[in-house]
């Protein structure tokens, strides 16, 4: 037994296995992201959408109401992963969208236990945060003034809100692979937190 | 240097061109181009013609309206504009320029006129 989904792609009604959904679900945000930056994004996705309903209703008979996971599967084959699309395309990866490799200095809001300003500078730096702890524990002790340095870098650092924020942190190159890559890993997270 | 690359580049070059050229018989929608094109086997992926179509509309190539269909939701048929006409024919132009100067290096022999 598994639990099925209700979705509306491109005007039809579709039942779709969860773990099917889910896939469907990545795919499309992947291709949200590799044509982001195209002027009419939204315009493509719907007409990318719309062929897919077509695809799927290929897939359906009388015996067969629900889209499954090997479905899904053939349906990406079909109309291609992002990979596949930019590799038509050849724009060569990571071209338009990115800002060179450097890294910029931001709070961490995932690794923090105070304000992230540690975990920030131990990613800038790439160090573990724990060293950069013991020293402003350290300063702290000697007078307080690891004390006010947090508190000045805390007011000063942004927090690394965005995902792209996030890979800029850590002195990746910002582009559409990093961003996709981030995406799924907290997707991934996401997904597990649910299950348990 | 690799194969699979030179040949994508050279697909990505003549795509738009076959485009507007199955357009150019008559009006479609996007499965029927995509029928047309994976025949030819000028595509591999279908998700590569989606974004291409847009942007010759947008480029005022090609216009586009809404048909009712009997089995589902309306279909966007596309047509080349008068200015898509010209575009093609110039490409059509090129093309034929192109095989010609590729066959004389092909097969080694000069050209007759120079």
């Amino acid at each position: 037994m598994k639990i099925t989904v209700s979705i509306n792609i491109g005007g039809y009604s579709f039942n779709i296995d969860e773990d099917a959904y889910t896939e469907l679900k990545r795919y499309l945000k992947n291709l949200e992201l590799h044509f982001a930056e195209e002027e009419s994004s939204s315009e493509i996705l719907s007409d990318i959408e719309s062929r897919m309903a077509e695809l799927f209703r290929g897939k359906l008979t009388a015996y067969k109401q629900v889209i499954t996971i090997d479905d899904v599967n053939k349906v990406i084959s079909v109309l291609g992963t992002p990979e596949d699309i930019s590799d038509n395309e050849k724009r060569s990866a990571g071209e338009k969208f990115s800002s060179p490799g450097y890294n910029r200095m931001y709070r961490d809001p995932d690794r923090r236990i105070i304000g992230g300003v540690c975990s920030g500078m131990g990613a800038y730096w790439n160090t573990e945060p724990w060293i950069v702890r013991v020293i402003f524990l350290v300063l702290a002790m000697m007078g307080g003034l690891g004390i006010l340095i947090y508190l000045i870098l805390y007011i000063v650092l942004p927090e690394a809100k965005t995902t792209a924020q996030k890979i800029e942190m850590k002195g990746d190159p910002v582009n559409i692979h990093n961003i996709r890559e981030s995406v799924k890993k907290e997707f991934d997270t996401v997904t597990k937190k649910m299950k348990l | 240097m690799d194969l699979e690359n030179t040949k994508a580049q050279m697909r990505k070059g003549i795509l738009e061109y076959c485009i507007l050229s199955v357009l150019s018989r008559n009006s479609c929608y996007a499965s029927d181009i995509i029928k047309e094109l994976k025949e030819a086997r000028v595509i591999v992926v279908e998700g590569t013609l989606y974004p291409l179509l847009t942007r010759q509309k947008n480029a005022g190539l090609l216009s586009y309206r809404w048909e009712e269909s009997q089995q589902g939701p309306p279909r966007k048929y596309y047509e080349l504009t008068p200015e898509g006409k010209e575009y093609l024919a110039d490409l059509d132009k090129s093309w034929d320029e192109l095989v010609e100067s590729v066959n004389l290096i092909r097969t080694g022999k000069k050209s007759k006129t120079s």
